[in-house]
């Protein structure tokens, strides 16, 4: 009598959805042994980093504001950052709210999209949005609305919710008038209020018992949840400038992933993003946002990735009540932005994109024109980690069928709201059993 | 009655609906550009009984050709209007918005095949002809109704 051999199966998503950008999952099993997964990432190459060289400082904006359509204020403020750093810039301190307040806008529209649009249909079981919406549309609503009243920041601050087109190195082309600022105020007000309330709703769903020894990575700052200052901490000893970035961190190319993995030297992968800030930083959160995440048993450290949907909506309620105190504080700049000279230098920055941390630094010569950019995307950087966190989660799936294990994984992949556009600058899941 | 052209001007023949926006207007038509991602549209035509969208397809068909679909009648061909690399676009807008009873009482969805979608380039001669065509087509009916 032969003895057994292991089933093999693959599990293939060869196109994963409700993500942005194009990719895949591969998952090999032999029994109930993983044996391979790799987040294929086929979107081409968009060679940001090449065409910015030779352009003047003064177009970067502009240009990094078109990696991405969902976080293009993070590319704008890493930008600017990084070279009024190269060039010795300093801002005026209305500046930095407005810039906070963008942030703000930023985090909302992504946040409302991803929690209500894109990852509760996989909490409430159904395949898609719309299908959900048939059945929950309240709170598909309530999405909307909240998303809106971030596009209505972004819009004012940058003239289009889009591809904002107002940032300039130094500040603004133009800034706001402290009335054109205020007609926001009852919106966000009433905002604030339904972001609190779905902190509630999304810690009601059920989540997959499932935590992870992540070493989580974010900005931090000593007075404030972080956007676009502090230094580069973690959970487990990394406390660093941000001019210290790549001699912690360094880009591997692997074979099956058009975006370059970042990993952290001496530890590997890491994670960055809400769940990474929240631990982090959870004390420089307003009281309103801890007392929520209290209530809905959301303690520190959290490590389980599934109730990052309910961290999300916590960011939600502190950007919410961040923008209503930008817009107490803020007073008009006399100018809209400062003098920017024409030299030679080199400067980085890092900022908290929606989706976690991402670094810029530029090089520019005595013209003002770029000689060397470089761009690590957040979504480059959680690549290895998702990879990490789905040998794993797949162990415990082995035994489900393969249509359970694809569901279960896409739910996973999306914990990280992953912007693959960004990183190579989407996902098919394929699954092989052994 | 609202007209919304759909689509990215930098990005050839994604850029119609934008184009036939722009010549409406030149033909003293109201029409407007949008540009922002595809849920905002369910707020854009929020108030409007009578809406008319126009966005670039990929059918299959032959280059410029132009279809149009009454959104509240028949289903609408989600595969064809996948010319956005965000995960929500025309397409998912309407059937969002039909699930939470947002669409306008008529809603029509004019597409014009596209050929090429390259970044920085000029529309292709065959969409280039499609558009003054639909413009002037909606110059003369005046009308989503009307439009056959």
């Amino acid at each position: 009598m032969s003895k057994a051999t292991p089933r093999i199966r693959t599990i293939k998503v060869p196109y994963l959805a409700r993500v942005e950008g194009e990719g895949g999952l591969f998952v090999k099993l032999k029994g109930d042994q993983v044996t391979d997964v790799k987040l294929k990432i086929f979107e081409p190459p968009r060679l940001f980093e090449a065409f910015l060289r030779g352009r003047h400082l003064t177009e970067i904006p502009d240009i990094v504001a078109r990696i991405c359509g969902i976080c293009p204020v993070a590319y704008q403020m890493s930008a600017v950052h990084a070279i009024e750093r190269a060039m010795g810039v300093t801002v005026d301190p209305a500046i930095r709210l407005l810039r906070r307040l963008f942030y703000c806008g930023e985090w909302i529209e992504s946040h409302a999209l991803h929690v209500f649009m894109l990852h509760a249909p996989d909490f409430l079981g159904y395949p898609d949005a719309i299908q959900m919406a048939r059945d929950h549309r309240a709170l598909v609503e309530q999405g909307l609305r909240l998303k809106k009243a971030g596009n209505r920041i972004v819009t004012l601050l940058g003239g289009r919710e889009i591809h904002p087109v107002s940032v300039a190195v130094g500040g603004f082309y133009r800034v706001p008038t402290e009335n054109e600022l205020a007609v926001l105020g009852d919106d966000l007000k009433r905002a604030l209020d339904e972001s609190v309330a779905a902190v509630r709703l999304v810690a009601a769903f059920e989540f997959p018992d499932f935590e992870q020894d992540y070493e989580f990575v974010a900005l931090s700052h000593p007075l404030e949840y972080p956007f676009n200052e502090g230094r580069l901490v973690s959970n487990k000893g990394l406390d660093i400038d941000v001019a210290d970035y790549e001699n912690h961190f360094a880009e591997r190319q692997v074979a099956h992933s058009n975006a370059l993995h970042s990993l952290l030297h001496g530890s590997g992968s890491y994670l960055v993003g809400p769940l990474a800030r929240f631990n982090l930083n959870f004390s420089r959160l307003p009281d309103v946002a801890q007392q929520v995440a209290r209530e809905c048993g959301l303690a520190v450290p959290c490590r389980n990735p599934f109730r990052s949907i309910v961290v999300r909506a916590v960011e939600m309620v502190f950007a919410f009540w961040e923008a209503l105190r930008v817009l107490r504080e803020y007073r008009q700049p006399a100018s809209s932005r400062a003098e920017v000279p024409d030299r030679a230098g080199a400067g980085c920055a890092a900022t908290e994109a929606p989706r976690g941390t991402l670094y810029h630094r530029y090089e520019i010569d005595d013209g003002g024109l770029v000689r060397l950019a470089k761009i690590v995307p957040p979504t480059s950087q959680n690549q290895k980690r998702i990879e990490d966190d789905l040998w794993r989660f797949v162990s415990q799936l082995a035994s489900r069928p393969n249509e359970e294990v694809t569901w279960k994984c896409e739910q996973a992949v999306r914990n990280y709201d992953p912007c693959i556009s960004c990183a190579t600058h989407f996902l098919q899941l394929h699954v092989e059993r052994e | 009655m609202l007209i919304l052209g759909c689509g990215n001007p930098d990005r050839s023949d994604d850029a119609a609906g934008i184009l036939v926006a722009r010549r409406l207007r030149e033909l003293g038509i109201p029409a407007e550009e949008f540009v922002g991602d595809a849920p905002g549209l369910i707020d854009a035509w929020s108030g409007w009984a009578d809406v008319i969208v126009v966005d670039a397809m990929k059918s299959g068909a032959s280059p410029g050709t132009i279809k149009t679909w009454t959104a509240r009648t028949s289903a609408f061909p989600a595969g064809q209007f996948r010319c956005s690399t965000h995960a929500f676009g025309v397409a998912e807008a309407i059937e969002l918005a039909r699930a939470i009873d947002r669409l306008p009482r008529n809603l029509v969805v004019v597409g014009i095949e596209g050929i090429r979608f390259e970044w920085g380039g000029l529309p292709s001669a065959e969409v280039a002809e499609a558009i003054e065509r639909l413009a002037q087509r909606i110059v003369k009916n005046g009308s989503a109704d009307e439009l056959p």
